[in-house]
């Protein structure tokens, strides 16, 4: 489903220096990694490299069959668009739009019917218990909600892959928590792979397996 | 004073660029026919006391004394200049500058150590200013000088001083040169009708500033009419009459000429006792004595003067020095008019008034 | 060397350094706010001190000047008053507009009393070149500078006058220095003009000073009782006031207009200023964070936007100069309304003026700054960090009450009448309903994209979910581009009304073919000279006599009109407002007066009114009332052979001509001007031409309010561009995300576009709704009150719907570009902002 094969990704400037060496990762659906590692050592990087958002300097991406560096921006976006679900860790939600059209983005963005999109959404916010806040604007949410919105969000469409960049980093460690076990929960129940970028070792044992990201390459973690 | 050349000089002086003179120097231009001044034509009066309009130039000119009791002198100048340009003779409009009128008014007090003066000018018409053909009647505005039955009356309320003043006669007039034709040059056209008044009483009052006082003195006064400008040849003149103590009166000129030599010169002596001598240009010499530079212009002025003519010896001592009258930004002259103490054989032999001009330049035609 | 103080001037200045660009932005709106209204402000400053030191001038030294009708006072009045004894000098003067060959501008001619008038004003007889007896000869004539530049003549030149009957033949003898005299005009002696010019024993006006010490009230007094009716003795004073009134009403309305400008100045100002506090959000979230006091941010905000404000102040005085000069020089003081034709004028700078502007800019700019940094300081560190916050914060302004208060306030201020002569009321009106609609924009965006059609397309979608969320955030973009939209709009419908109101008037006052009209003090209706108007194709003709006369020293000469026609059919020869009726027999005889009669001087059809013709005073019944756009300060129609009953004058200096049907205007022309004395400078002008000359001057008067309409447009255009940039940098993490969830750039640009068109199109939708409104304001009470004419609204449907086509593509470009570089931002950065 996604085979990351010898990426390595540089960044020009005055202080150019490579992030990801030689990378490789292959993930089956169903599958929810954690990627750890220190700050400012490329997680991130790893997260746009496979959501198309920037291309590596060697090595081969695929995901679900598709070659990424053969894809132009607009191919990207739509690979994007359909097979991919982000959580942020200031989770974006649309400051204008109700709970409800925050989490039916993806599918308008997809092109699904206007019939199909209800239920969906109705569906997704049952299964992160905000069944009740459908009309809600974001800013009356408070964070651990809105982090649950921007997952169910991130699995409307049913996505092949879901990448959530440190979805707990503003979050009590209580909500946070809450936020991990649903995002796992999601991820199994719609058989769609995950990557988990965060820092914290904590969040990390929630994932099937963990990856330490280093300036040697990624590598499984030493058992704890 | 004067000689024709004085006469359109001194008419100049208070004309300033008015003068007629520069309508002639620009030749091109249709001059109306003026009278020409000839021997042998008698004044008669009272009609020549009046305005002569066809003639180009005329003036009623009145110098002299004052005293005003305690015994401080003043010095005065009164004069009406009548002008006729040649321009909007055959004009429908009245108010048509065929006739200009102008006056000049000077106070000497030495206390102030400078002349006080002001002037009028103003074409004639409408009744604001006029010169009656009848007898001396002259007037601009609210400055007038008119002859009656005691004698002259001349009021001029002027910026810094007021004079209102009469005067008396106290001899007959004296017409001068040939029975008032006035030679002022080697051409016999070159010459001006001309009578004096010498020996006039004055009395009446002078207001400089919030004082009045009553005021006496002699006066002089001199009227005469001409069509001729002054003589090509000439650079200025000087002038003088003085009333004698005794009741002598006299009156002499001289005209320089650009080389500084004399040109013309004349005058006359009346003695007490009514004899009139007319002097001849031979007779009439002026003899710098002494030299007084203007702070102000730089010009020098012979303001102390030696007068010799047949049987008078006098020298002419200012009453002050600087009796300058420095016109140039409204007329464009620049002179020397002032009142003169007259000694003979040393002792005082009377008062007057000397007129110097051409010392700065030769006037700018 | 690392110190506290240091610290902090570099948190104070590193943002102004880091940010050139914003920096320059900001300097450059305030500039072209304060830019505008400074160099109207300097252009009316600079023609209302010109005109009032000319006239100053003109006068000289005078404490008093007599004066009667144009047609003159006579001159026997002259001695009279120069004896009364509270007088020093009197000084006559006969003014006459002479024509010279080759120019269709007259030249205005005094002729002067060199004695009298030097002692007035001594600089007269100081002229380079000439002798002061050419003051006197009929022959020479001395100009100003600024005539002898006009005519390009020196002294020695000759050149030819005619004025009236009369022909003059002159030498220029020399130039007046520009102290004496600053206008165009020449001089010259007051006999040769009477002569020259036959203009009868007249004289214009008689200039006074009084003696030292003299009670001007005994004066008064004295000429009272010398004075016939007509002729009026007022101070100087009062002629500078009254002669600025001449042009008080239009230099009012420009004022209004570069006042409106620098309103939608400050709206730029305002949007740049959100913009540069946006952009800003993360450092002032980090500065209240690391424990900087609200107090302390705000004031740094403050602090750096009035150093902004000073900068662009600066900046737009100095650019406000040169384009006020610009405008001198090309157009004169009036910008092309010819009022004060002829006047050089350099701007004057009125040190006040310098301060309110400068202090305008700088208020601009940190009031600006303060609404936008008091919503960034005043929201909770945590609180900014959800996204929306600052919605809250506008949602105070969809309050409808207060825009609603200001549109009813400004609706009643519509029918106060004038104060002191000026539509002040009128202004306010505007005023009020351009602030309620501003206010009412939330309320209106709110209704307006609830009423948009629903489509499926995701920026479609997301565009209008933003605008309908967030209303308040739209009207404030629009602010700029509503003011000025509605400004263009209005003044455009003001324009078409009266160019069109104009239209039907030249129609209605120019019945006949041709028109004859003979110079100053010409006459062209001698009953001896009936014969050289039977020409061929000659169908009729009327004569017609024009004069000034003076009903009231307070208000500028009246023009009477005395006119052959018919009173029966006076709607003929009249653009009559409300009936005419023709007085009862035995009652005073008809007159008919312009709208300005009435509201000037009160007078109501059926009024009998007392009008002196030529020194008399005579009875007149008001029948009726007509518009009159020639003559804004009045004019009053009578019967010409009343005017001759009762003044014996049977001349008159115009006619009209009526063409027999197929002949041919050109040929009658050429016949009648042949059959006219040699001298007599007539003019012989086809209808056409005169509709033609006026309504070229009516476009070239408007032309210069064009541009400042098209200022204030590119101004409204700035701002809205700048108000998107700012929303879309507050947005620039939404726009990551969106990229992130699938969108592309394509569809955020659409997005951004479709925002751009929607807040465009209802800008210009309440723009255009608000100038209609704004022009019945003008139309009816502002122009009403400033002109004393009245107008019927005339809407150039053709021209708005071109400008509207215009302004929405425009308009939604320049929301869209501004967006865009917003949001071309790093989308991957971007969402790792926290803020």
């Amino acid at each position: 489903m996604l085979s990351i094969r010898s990426v390595s990704k540089s960044f020009p400037g005055p202080r150019a220096r490579t992030l990801l060496r030689d990378i490789s990762l292959a993930l089956e659906p169903g599958e929810f990694v954690a990627v750890v590692g220190e700050s400012g050592i490329g997680k991130s990087t790893l997260l746009n490299l496979i959501a198309g958002l920037e291309s590596p300097d060697s090595g081969a991406i695929e995901l679900c069959g598709e070659k990424l560096g053969a894809l132009g921006d607009d191919e990207a976006t739509l690979l994007r668009r359909r097979h991919i679900g982000f959580v942020f860790q200031a989770f974006h939600l649309l400051p204008y739009l109700s709970v409800e059209k925050n989490v039916a983005l993806p599918l308008v963005l997809n092109g699904v019917a206007s019939a199909a999109i209800g239920p969906r959404v109705r569906e997704m916010l049952g299964a992160v218990n905000l069944g009740d806040r459908a009309t809600s604007l974001p800013a009356e949410l408070s964070g651990g909600e809105m982090q649950r919105v921007a997952i169910a969000r991130a699995l409307v469409h049913r996505p092949s892959l879901v990448l959530a960049d440190e979805p707990t980093g503003n979050l009590d460690p209580e909500a946070a928590a809450q936020v991990l076990a649903l995002l796992r929960e999601r991820i199994k129940a719609d058989r769609a792979a995950g990557i988990l970028v965060t820092h914290s070792r904590s969040a990390a044992r929630t994932a099937d397996r963990i990856l330490v990201l280093s300036e040697r390459g990624l590598s499984p973690a030493p058992a704890a | 004073m004067k000689h024709r050349g004085a006469i359109g000089r001194r008419a100049f002086l208070a004309l300033g660029a008015f003068t007629a003179l520069a309508g002639q120097a620009r030749g091109a231009r249709a001059e109306p026919s003026y009278p020409v001044v000839r021997a042998g034509e008698r004044l008669r009066f009272p009609r020549d006391h009046g305005a002569h309009p066809a003639f180009r130039n005329e003036w009623w000119y009145i110098t002299g004394w004052l005293s005003g009791g305690r015994g401080q002198e003043l010095g005065f100048q009164v004069t009406f200049f009548r002008n006729r340009p040649g321009i909007g003779e055959a004009s429908a409009s009245r108010f048509a500058p065929s006739q200009l009128l102008f006056a000049h008014a000077a106070l000497c007090d030495a206390t102030l150590g400078r002349l006080e003066h002001d002037q009028r000018s103003a074409r004639a018409g409408f009744g604001l200013a006029q010169a009656s053909r009848e007898d001396t009647e002259v007037r601009i505005e609210d400055w007038s000088l008119a002859r009656g039955e005691a004698g002259y009356t001349a009021k001029i309320p002027a910026r810094e001083f007021t004079l209102s003043l009469q005067f008396a006669p106290q001899q007959p007039l004296l017409a001068q040169g040939e029975e008032g034709y006035s030679r002022k040059g080697p051409l016999p056209e070159q010459a001006s009708h001309y009578y004096s008044w010498p020996q006039l009483r004055a009395s009446g009052s002078v207001t400089q500033g919030a004082r009045a006082r009553s005021v006496s003195g002699v006066a002089w006064l001199d009227h005469e009419w001409s069509s001729e400008p002054l003589a090509r040849e000439a650079q200025g003149w000087d002038w003088a009459g003085i009333n004698g103590a005794d009741g002598s009166a006299l009156m002499a000129f001289r005209i320089r000429g650009r080389d500084a030599r004399r040109f013309w010169a004349g005058g006359s002596l009346r003695e007490a006792g009514g004899r009139v001598r007319v002097l001849e240009p031979g007779e009439v010499d002026f003899r710098p004595l002494r030299w007084w530079r203007s702070p102000r212009t730089g010009t020098a002025y012979p303001v102390a003067m030696a007068i010799e003519v047949p049987g008078r010896e006098l020298t002419l001592a200012p009453l002050m020095d600087d009796q300058e009258l420095d016109a140039r930004a409204s007329t464009g002259t620049l002179y020397w008019e002032g009142a003169v103490r007259a000694a003979g054989a040393g002792a005082p032999y009377g008062k007057g008034y000397l007129e110097l001009t051409g010392y700065a330049q030769r006037m700018k035609l | 060397m690392l110190s506290s103080a240091g610290v902090r001037a570099s948190l104070a200045l590193a943002p102004l350094a880091a940010n050139k660009g914003r920096v320059a932005v900001s300097v450059f709106a305030i500039a072209l706010g304060v830019a505008l209204g400074y160099a109207v402000q300097l252009i009316n400053q600079s023609a209302a001190a010109e005109f009032a030191q000319a006239l100053r001038v003109l006068a000289g030294d005078a404490d008093v000047v007599v004066h009667g009708p144009r047609a003159g006072i006579p001159e026997a009045l002259y001695p009279r008053i120069a004896a009364l004894p509270e007088v020093a000098v009197a000084s006559p003067v006969i003014e006459v507009q002479a024509r010279l060959p080759g120019q269709r501008e007259a030249l205005k001619l005094l002729g002067v009393d060199v004695f009298r008038a030097a002692r007035l004003q001594p600089d007269i007889a100081r002229a380079e070149g000439g002798e002061p007896l050419d003051f006197l000869r009929e022959d020479r004539l001395f100009l100003s500078r600024a005539a002898a530049a006009w005519l390009g003549l020196t002294a020695g030149d000759e050149l030819a006058l005619a004025a009236g009957e009369g022909r003059l033949a002159l030498r220029v003898a020399g130039i007046l220095s520009a102290s004496a005299l600053r206008e165009r005009v020449a001089v010259m002696d007051i006999a040769a003009v009477q002569s020259a010019l036959r203009t009868g024993p007249v004289v214009t006006r008689i200039e006074l000073r009084l003696r030292e010490g003299a009670d001007p009230a005994a004066l008064s007094a004295a000429l009272e009782r010398v004075l016939p009716p007509g002729v009026f003795a007022e101070d100087p004073g009062q002629s500078v006031e009254r002669n600025a009134r001449l042009t008080r009403a239009y230099r009012v309305n420009l004022a209004v207009l570069a006042l409106v400008a620098l309103f939608t100045g400050a709206l730029f100002v305002f949007s740049t200023q959100m913009l540069s506090v946006a952009r800003r959000r993360v450092e002032i979230a980090l500065l209240r964070a690391l424990g900087v006091a609200r107090g302390g941010i705000l004031r740094q905000l403050l602090a750096e936007a009035a150093l902004i404000g000073a900068l662009g102040a600066a900046g737009g005085m100095a650019l406000g100069h040169l384009a006020a000069a610009a405008f001198l020089q090309r157009y004169g003081a009036d910008l092309g309304a010819g009022t004060f034709a002829g006047l050089p004028v350099t701007p004057h700078v009125d040190p006040v003026a310098v301060l309110v502007f400068a202090l305008l800019g700088v208020a601009a700019a940190v009031g600006g700054a303060y609404a936008a940094a008091r919503t960034a300081v005043r929201a909770q560190p945590a609180r900014a960090l959800r996204a929306g916050d600052e919605h809250e914060a506008l949602r105070s302004l969809e309050a409808a009450w207060p825009g609603a208060a200001c549109l009813a306030a400004g609706a009643l201020l519509a029918f106060v009448p004038a104060i002191d002569g000026l539509p002040i009321a009128g202004y306010l009106s505007i005023t009020l309903l351009l602030i309620g609609t501003l206010a009412l924009m939330p309320r209106l965006a709110r209704v307006a994209f609830a009423l948009a059609p629903q489509r499926r397309a995701a920026s479609w979608r997301l565009a209008l979910e933003q605008l309908r969320f967030a209303p308040g955030r739209t009207g404030m973009s629009l602010a700029a581009i509503v003011a000025s939209v509605s400004l263009m709009a209005s003044m455009a419908i003001m324009v078409a009304s009266f160019r069109h109101s104009l239209q039907d008037w030249l129609d209605t006052m120019l019945p006949a073919q041709l028109y004859v009209r003979g110079g100053e003090g010409a006459f062209l209706a001698d009953e001896a000279l009936r014969s050289q108007w039977t020409v061929p194709g000659v169908a009729r003709i009327e004569f017609l006599r024009s004069e000034q006369i003076l009903l009231d020293v307070a208000h500028p000469p009246v023009t009477l009109l005395a006119r052959d026609l018919d009173a029966a059919r006076i709607d003929r020869s009249l653009a009559l407002v409300g009936e005419s009726r023709l007085p009862a027999p035995g009652a005073p005889p008809p007159a008919w007066v312009s709208e300005a009669m009435v509201d000037l001087y009160g007078m109501r059809a059926g009024d009998v009114v007392a009008l002196a013709l030529r020194g008399r005073v005579a009875a007149f019944t008001v029948a009726g009332v007509w518009r009159d756009y020639a003559r804004q300060h009045g004019a009053v129609v009578i019967e010409r052979r009343e005017y001759a009953r009762l003044t014996g004058e049977e001349r008159a200096g115009n006619a009209s001509i009526w063409l027999e049907p197929g002949a041919d205007p050109d040929a009658v022309a050429a016949q009648v001007r042949s059959r006219m004395p040699a001298h007599a400078e007539v003019e012989l002008v086809r209808t056409e031409r005169i509709r033609e000359l006026t309504l070229g001057i009516f476009d070239r008067t408007f032309a210069v309010t064009y541009a400042l309409e098209a200022v204030a447009v590119l101004i409204g255009l700035f701002s809205l561009s700048a108000s998107f940039a700012g929303l879309a940098l507050a947005r620039r993490c939404e726009f990551g995300m969106l990229r992130h969830v699938g969108m592309t750039r394509r569809q955020i640009g659409a997005m951004l576009a479709l925002e751009g068109f929607a807040v465009s199109a209802l800008g210009l939708a309440a723009g255009l709704g608000l100038g209609g409104v704004l022009a019945v304001v003008l139309v009816h009470v502002v122009n009403r009150q400033s002109f004393h004419w009245s107008m019927e609204i005339h809407t150039p449907w053709p021209t708005l719907a071109a400008f509207a086509l215009v302004m929405l593509p425009l308009a939604s470009f320049a929301a869209w570009a501004g967006a865009r570089r917003a949001a071309g931002y790093d989308a991957v950065r971007a969402v790792k902002e926290s803020w």
